[in-house]
Formats: C-alpha cells, sequence, structure tokens
C-alpha cells in the first residue's frame, strides 16, 4: 500500500466533518451520527492497518506541495513515526468511544449537525498536529484545535456564559500560539527549513542561548494550550461545553497537544538544561497549584478539570526530567482514565437532572445504573494511583525520573509531585464521598441514561486498570514495552537502585492510601461546605482570573479608553470639530454683512471705491518714486 | 470776472448741497438743492454751455426737483421730521470715509499735468449742440425716448392702487 | 480762460462726495434718491467742463441723455417710493432687510 493512504487517516475525519456541516441536517438525523463515528472510527481501523509503517524510522508521506516561493519550500507532509503512532492510536480509540457517548449524551440537542462535524474537524486538527511532519502543518493543527474548542464549549452560545468561556478559552490559548509563533519564525530564520525532523537533526549546531530561548518559547506555546501555569485560567471555565466536548479536548487530547510537541521536539528542547528545569519547575508548579484548588471546588466537572491540569502538570515534569516515554506514558492512561470519568460525570449530571454542584448530588450509589460507581472508581483509583493501577504505574514512572535525575535540585520537584499526590488522592476521594455515598441531597428528576452513554465506559476502564500493562517497569518484572517501542526517542532512560525503586513505590502507595483515609475519615459523612477565606481562595483558583484582569485586562481597557475617548474623540474629533466650530463662528462673524439693507451694501461700495481710488495713488506714489 | 464768478457759484453750489444733505425736513432739503442747482446751471453757462443750462433749469431743477417736492407732498412726509438716527457713531466714519475720498480724488486730480489747463473761451452754440445730438447721437435720441417710454409705463405699473385686502 | 480744468474737477469731485455722503448718511429712502441726484449732477459738470477742454460737442450731448435718463430713473424711483410707503408706510431704508442673512 502506498504511503500516501496514511493521509487517510487524519483526512476521514475530515471529510465526515465537510460532509456533515454541508449536508448534516438535509440527512436524516442517525446518518448524521453514523458519518460521524464512522469518520473517527475508521481513522482507528486504518491506524491498526498502517501500524507497521510506524516501525524503524517511521515513515514520511507527502500529499502536495503547500508553499513554494524562493527559499520557502513547505509540503503538506505526514511523519508517522513511533512517538506519533500510539498518539494516533489513542487519540482516534478515544475519539470513537467518545462519539459514541455522544451520540447519546446529545440525542435531544437538535444542532447535531453542527456538534458533529465540529467534533470531527476537532480530530482531524488534533491528527494533523500530531502527524504533521513540519511546523506549519502542526500550526495549522494547532490552530484547528483551537478553533473547533472554541466552537464546541461555547456550543450552547445562547447562554452567555458559554459564548464567553470559548472566547477566553480561545483568546488565552491564542497568546501561547504567539510565542509558538514566534518560535516557528525563529526556527525558520535559523535553519532554513520547517522540517521537525531536520530541526531536530539541526539542533545540536544551533548556540545555547538560542537552544534555551526556543525552549522556553515552545514551553510557553504548550502551556497556552496544554493549560498550565501561567496560561490556564481558560480551562476550569471551559465545563461550560457539553460534556463529550470536556472528555475530548479537555482530558485526552488538546491539553495533551503541548506534551506532544514537547515530546516532538525533545532532541531540540532536551539540550537546554535551563530550559528543562523550566519546563519541569512549571509541570510542577502547576500540579500542585491545580490540584490545591480541585480540593474545594464545588462542580464536578470543575474538579476534574484542574485534576487534567494537574496531570498534565505531571506530564510536563516527566518531559523536564527527560523521559518522553514516561510522559507519554502518562498520557495515554491518563486519556483512558479521565476521559472515562468524563463521560462518567456526565451520566452523573443527567442522573441529578443537571446538577453540578457535588454538594447537591449524594446517595447516587443507588439510584444510578448498576455499573456507574464502579467505573466511576475504577477511574478514580487510576487517578490517585491506588497500586496496580495504570495510573499507578506512570506517575511513579514520573517521580521516579525526578527523583533519579542528574540534577540534585529536581528533588525539590520530586517532593511537590510526592505532596501533589497526596491532594490528588484526598480530592479524588472527596469526589467519590460526596457523589456516592450519603443521602441524596438534591432534587432533580433524572433523566434517563441512553445506552449509548453507558457501554463505552467499559474498554476505558479497563484500559484505564491494566493500562500500566503499557509500560510496567523492570524492577516489578515488566518489559517496559513503550520505552522499547519509542527506542531511541525515549528519553532518559531512568533507572536506579531497587532499594530506591521499593521506597518510592512504598512511599506512593501510603500517600495515596492516606490520601484516601482523609477523604474518608473527613466526607465519609456529610458535612456542608466551608466558606473561609483559604476555601474561597482554592475555589478562585487562587485568584487567577482577577489577577489577569487586574494586570492585563484593565490596562488595555484603560488604554483602548484612551485612545477611543481621550485620542480618538477628544484629540482628533476635538481638532475636526473645533476647525468646524472655528469656521462656522467666521461665518456667523462675516453673516453679519449681510444685512439686507440697501444702506450698508451702498457704504460697501463706498469703501470699495476708496480702496480703487488708494490703489491708483499708491501706484502713483510708486510710479513717481522711480 | 468770470473766474471770480465761477468760484462765487462754486462755493453757492457747495454750501447749498452741504446744506441739503443735512435738513432733517425733505422739502428744505429740496429747496436747497433747486438753488445749488441754480447755481449749477449758470457755471454751465460760464462753461459755455447755455443750452445745457437752459435744460439744467427746465428739467432738473424744474422737473425732477418738482416731482419729488410731488411725492413728498403727496405722502404727507413734511413736515413730519424723520427720526433721529443713532448720533455720530454713525455719521462719524461715514464722514471720515467721505474726506478720504475727497483727498485721495484731489491728490489724484492735481498730479496730472493736464489738471492745470484752463477752459473758457468755448460756447457751444444751440445750433452746433444740435447738429451734434440729431446728427453723430440720432441713435441715442431714439434709445433715450424708448426709455422714457418704459419710464412712463414702469412708474404709470407702480403706481397703481393696490387691491383691497392689501392696503393697510 | 477762466478756470483751470483741475478745479473744476476738484468741484465735482467735491459735489461727488457730498452726494455720495447724503447717500451714506441718510436713513430715508427719499433722501437717498436726492443723494444720487447730486453725484449725477457732478457727473454732467465733469462732462461740461471736458466738452469745454476739449471744444467738443460730445460732452454736452451726453449731458442731455444723461439728464433724460435721471428723469425716467426719478419717475420710475419715486413710483417705487409710493409703492413701498403704501405697502409698509415707512421710507426708513434700514427697515426693507428682508433679505438679510
Amino acid at each position: 500500500m502506498s504511503e500516501t493512504l496514511l493521509f487517510l487517516i487524519p483526512l476521514l475525519p475530515l471529510l465526515c466533518a465537510v460532509v456533515n456541516m454541508l449536508f448534516g441536517m438535509r440527512l436524516p438525523r442517525l446518518f448524521a451520527e453514523i458519518l460521524a463515528v464512522t469518520g473517527v472510527a475508521g481513522a482507528f481501523v486504518l491506524t491498526l492497518l498502517f501500524w507497521g509503517y510506524a516501525e524503524g524510522e517511521g515513515t514520511r508521506a507527502v500529499l502536495f506541495t503547500w508553499l513554494n516561493s524562493g527559499s520557502v519550500d513547505i509540503a503538506f507532509a505526514l511523519n508517522f513515526d513511533r512517538l506519533a503512532a500510539p498518539m494516533t492510536l489513542m487519540v482516534t480509540g478515544v475519539a470513537t468511544l467518545i462519539h459514541l457517548y455522544a451520540v447519546g449524551y446529545m440525542h435531544k440537542e437538535e444542532d447535531y449537525a453542527r456538534f458533529f462535524s465540529l467534533l470531527n474537524l476537532f480530530v482531524f486538527a488534533m491528527l494533523t498536529i500530531v502527524l504533521g511532519d513540519n511546523l506549519l502543518v502542526l500550526f495549522l493543527g494547532w490552530e484547528g484545535v483551537g478553533l473547533c474548542s472554541y466552537g464546541l464549549i461555547g456550543f450552547w452560545y445562547h447562554k452567555v456564559e458559554n459564548a464567553r468561556a470559548g472566547t477566553k478559552a480561545f483568546l488565552v490559548t491564542r497568546v501561547g500560539d504567539v510565542f509558538l509563533g514566534i518560535a516557528l519564525l525563529w526556527l525558520f530564520a535559523l535553519t532554513g527549513t520547517l522540517s521537525i525532523s531536520a530541526i531536530n537533526a539541526e539542533a545540536s549546531s544551533l548556540a545555547p542561548g538560542v537552544v534555551t530561548a526556543l525552549c522556553l518559547l515552545l514551553l510557553l506555546g504548550a502551556c497556552g494550550k496544554s493549560a498550565q501555569l501561567p496560561l490556564m485560567t481558560w480551562l476550569a471555565d471551559a465545563m461550560a461545553g457539553p460534556t463529550p466536548v470536556s472528555a475530548l479536548i479537555h482530558a485526552a487530547t488538546m491539553v495533551t497537544a503541548g506534551v506532544y510537541l514537547l515530546c516532538r521536539f525533545f532532541p531540540l528542547v532536551s539540550l537546554s538544561a535551563t530550559g528543562m528545569l523550566a519546563i519541569t519547575a512549571v509541570g510542577a508548579l502547576t500540579a500542585l497549584y491545580a490540584a490545591s484548588c480541585a480540593l474545594a471546588q464545588r462542580e464536578i466537572k470543575r474538579v476534574l478539570a484542574y485534576s487534567t491540569m494537574s496531570q498534565v502538570g505531571y506530564m510536563f515534569m516527566a518531559v523536564g526530567a527527560g523521559t518522553v516515554a514516561g510522559a507519554m506514558f502518562h498520557l495515554l492512561t491518563h486519556a483512558f482514565f479521565k476521559a472515562l470519568l468524563f463521560m462518567a460525570a456526565g451520566i452523573i449530571i443527567h442522573l441529578t437532572g443537571d446538577e453540578n454542584d457535588i454538594h447537591r448530588m449524594g446517595g447516587l450509589f443507588r439510584r444510578g445504573p448498576v455499573e456507574l460507581f464502579w467505573v466511576f472508581l475504577a477511574g478514580a483509583v487510576c487517578l490517585a494511583g491506588l497500586p496496580l493501577t495504570g495510573g499507578f504505574f506512570s506517575k511513579d514512572g514520573i517521580l521516579l525520573a525526578a527523583f533519579t535525575h542528574p540534577d540534585p535540585f529536581y528533588k525539590v520537584f520530586w517532593a511537590i509531585g510526592v505532596l501533589t499526590a497526596l491532594l490528588t488522592a484526598f480530592y479524588t476521594f472527596r469526589l467519590v464521598y460526596l457523589v456516592f455515598a450519603g443521602e441524596p441531597r438534591g432534587d432533580g428528576h433524572p433523566h434517563a441514561i441512553p445506552l449509548l452513554m453507558r457501554w463505552p465506559l467499559w474498554p476505558l476502564a479497563l484500559l484505564g486498570l491494566l493500562g500500566g500493562g503499557l509500560n510496567l517497569p523492570a524492577f516489578v518484572g515488566g518489559g517496559e514495552r513503550l520505552h522499547h517501542w519509542y527506542a531511541e526517542l525515549a528519553g532518559r532512560a531512568v533507572s536506579a537502585s531497587h532499594v530506591v525503586e521499593w521506597a518510592l513505590v512504598g512511599l506512593a502507595v501510603a500517600i495515596a492510601v492516606a490520601g484516601w483515609l482523609a477523604a474518608h475519615w473527613r466526607y465519609r459523612s456529610y458535612r456542608p461546605p466551608q466558606d473561609n477565606l483559604v476555601s474561597r481562595f482554592l475555589l478562585s483558583g487562587w485568584q487567577a482570573d482577577a489577577l489577569v484582569d487586574r494586570l492585563f485586562v484593565r490596562p488595555f481597557a484603560a488604554m483602548a479608553r484612551f485612545c477611543s475617548i481621550g485620542c480618538d474623540r477628544a484629540l482628533f474629533d476635538g481638532v475636526l470639530d473645533g476647525v468646524a466650530r472655528l469656521a462656522t463662528s467666521w461665518g456667523g462673524l462675516i453673516v453679519q454683512l449681510t444685512t439686507g439693507r440697501m444702506t450698508t451694501y451702498l457704504s460697501a461700495f463706498a469703501w470699495g471705491f476708496l480702496v480703487l481710488l488708494g490703489w491708483f495713488l499708491l501706484k502713483l506714489v510708486n510710479g513717481g518714486g522711480h | 470776472m468770470a473766474t471770480v464768478l465761477f468760484y462765487i457759484l462754486g462755493f453757492i453750489l457747495l454750501a447749498a448741497t452741504l446744506l441739503c444733505i443735512t435738513r432733517r425736513n425733505p422739502v428744505h432739503a429740496v429747496i436747497y438743492l433747486v438753488a445749488g442747482f441754480f447755481a449749477l446751471a449758470l457755471m454751465f453757462y460760464l462753461l459755455g454751455a447755455p443750452l445745457v443750462a437752459a435744460w439744467q433749469v427746465i428739467v432738473y431743477a424744474g422737473a425732477i426737483m418738482v416731482l419729488f417736492l410731488f411725492i413728498i407732498m403727496m405722502l404727507g412726509l413734511a413736515p413730519q421730521e424723520t427720526p433721529a438716527g443713532p448720533g455720530w457713531q454713525r455719521w462719524g466714519p461715514l464722514v471720515l470715509l467721505s474726506l478720504s475720498l475727497l483727498t485721495c480724488s484731489l491728490l489724484l486730480i492735481f498730479q496730472d499735468p493736464a489738471a492745470s489747463e484752463s477752459l473758457g473761451g468755448y460756447t457751444l452754440t444751440p445750433q452746433a449742440l444740435g447738429e451734434a445730438l440729431f446728427g453723430r447721437y440720432a441713435l441715442a435720441v431714439e434709445v433715450v425716448s424708448f426709455q422714457l417710454l418704459f419710464a412712463t409705463i414702469g412708474a404709470y405699473l407702480l403706481g397703481r392702487p393696490l387691491p383691497k385686502e392689501e392696503q393697510k | 480762460m477762466i478756470v483751470p480744468f483741475g478745479h473744476v474737477m476738484a468741484m465735482a469731485m467735491a459735489l461727488f462726495v457730498l452726494g455720495l455722503t447724503c447717500v451714506l448718511l441718510r436713513r430715508q429712502i427719499l433722501m437717498i434718491l436726492i443723494g444720487v441726484e447730486i453725484m449725477l449732477n457732478a457727473a454732467s459738470l465733469v462732462f461740461v467742463a471736458a466738452s469745454n477742454r476739449w471744444q467738443q460737442a460730445d460732452g454736452q450731448v451726453f449731458v442731455i441723455v444723461l439728464m433724460a435718463i435721471t428723469a425716467a430713473e426719478v419717475a420710475v424711483a419715486l413710483a417705487m417710493v409710493v409703492y413701498l410707503w403704501r405697502r409698509r408706510r415707512t421710507l426708513v431704508a434700514d427697515d426693507f432687510n428682508r433679505m438679510h442673512g
């Protein structure tokens, strides 16, 4: 099979998106939904079929020459290599399950064509990021996911808050995109090419300062899409979108695009120790920040959103600590259990009659479908990192990488990661207890749960629980398959003495259990939420929105006001109006000459006659003087 | 002798005109003007235009000024005095204007060497005038007669009584 | 040889200026018309003097024409004065300012 058939992987969802966009509302609903699911499922199947192309050096495929002008020659090219293949498989697989879930979730939605076409378009854009061979194609996908995210977050745009949340997401990620754009242009100026593999190959020939700067720019670009500090304010509000959107975009795919970018450019960014330190610091601090905020959130999806932010912080920590395999491992397991948790949250919201506040839930252990509690618990234990789950192994791998880093400063990050793990366990079980335990506290009427919303959760639960098998560490007898699959792309090999490894494992287990016990002790029987300074501070995300407002929005608004009222209205309009008024006033003076009285005009004649005579006289005098 | 007479007549003319323009009573003004016109007619005679002098008296002083008097009497404007003006603020600049005009023009007149040529010693006989008038300027005479016709018609039209509802 | 040409011109100019002053100064339309008459007479004086200066009849012919025209003009002007009087009962020139602005 020719390698250009690889293009079918991203193009199939695109095609279905376009068809749904143009004809979706005219097709029967079932047809549109089947088309949407087929788009992604087909991509999944194709990825499996073409899996062999990814082995070895990978396969590069060119569809057409996109830009060709002078020294710029950019082709629309794909690179299906060992880094891209698992990511593609995860994206298409999870997307398929979520599409099925969405068919059930949105079955009452009238505007289904727009939803499914945006969802498919998003998958296309994400696949373009994953598979793109040069920075421009990647940037195309980058912007595409931003656009689709905006469209999907603000899907129910008739409510202004939803539209505003979409706009906020778009604008904040845009800031990151600017930095990515700068990095893109700079890389082009330095290397004359935008091909990722070429840049990675030439990375070692660049000056160290330049490499650090590029690393920081790429980091900032990644922060935007992955909702890390300082560009994280959009993720919590993005929960205004439908739950399938949250599951797909803000759990599994778009927020991991930043991690993927850094992994793609790992040969470049790993050359700069400062850059790696920055990446790890950003990841660790965000993880801690987000975990602390999740402790106080009241809406179920906001807890999960901050949890996502925190886990993506772990992935950044992994990249910064030098292990791409560890980052991708956590990325994959996190995709499974976080999508699972979001989809379960969607079911929970349906059951409580569109109630989002966990303090008004409760007692769902008996009320909902029988498997709801168990799948949610499966996702929760993965998130909390209870032993033997996929989440446990991936998180432990990251902490090990941080601990065993040659630079002893990284132990600080390790400590932050451990503390965050404790908080993670705590807030996870807080969520479980508040939602499922006790008596129902709300009074919403449950909606019926379609079957399609229920059974996509099972595969994800299994994958989450068993996902540890992807990269089981050696000291427990595993084969580290993911690490070996990535081969030279895997980054630093993480290993330590068995004692250290078992000690860290023991610490991780102890922390997870301690978090669970603390949550059990505090939340098993319900207590109303506290409203003190600390909880309000955490609830508002450390007042991040207020800070951004004060630092950027208000000065900008003031400047806009100055330009609009101060400059435009006062200065320009003032000058023009002043000139007009001056002309009018002079005109008013002059119009007094037209009195309509004959005597005035006769006087004018006489004065003019005097002027004439005077001129003759003057001419006479001058002429006589010569 | 004629020179002295000329200057006396000139003085009378200017004085009469000055008095004319400063009278409040329009009848007085007209009378003074008539006196001035008499003086002017005699000046014409001295300058060798006897026929013109005669016509000045007959037409100007005799017809036109009388017409003025007719209108004044008809409208009953005298002895009604015209309302007083705003005073010297009004006629100050105008007098200034007139004086400057006079000065400028006098300067212009006397700088020309032709001004010192002396007149006199020439008298146009009525016969010569008639030959010129009806010879070279016959067309002008016809046109002027047309104009008099137009004026007559116009004056008649303007003088028609107003329709009843427009009269105050 | 009676007077220098310039003196006659000066006298005519003085007469003209007097007439102009009358036109500008007086507020009644009748007096303005009288001022116009004075100015016309000044012009006549100039023509007669010129006729004498160049010893031709043309100046005096023009004086005759001038007189005729003046007569016509005065007739129509006074008819207008009568009309204005009948319409507005005032002959103050400043009162007729409906064409102002």
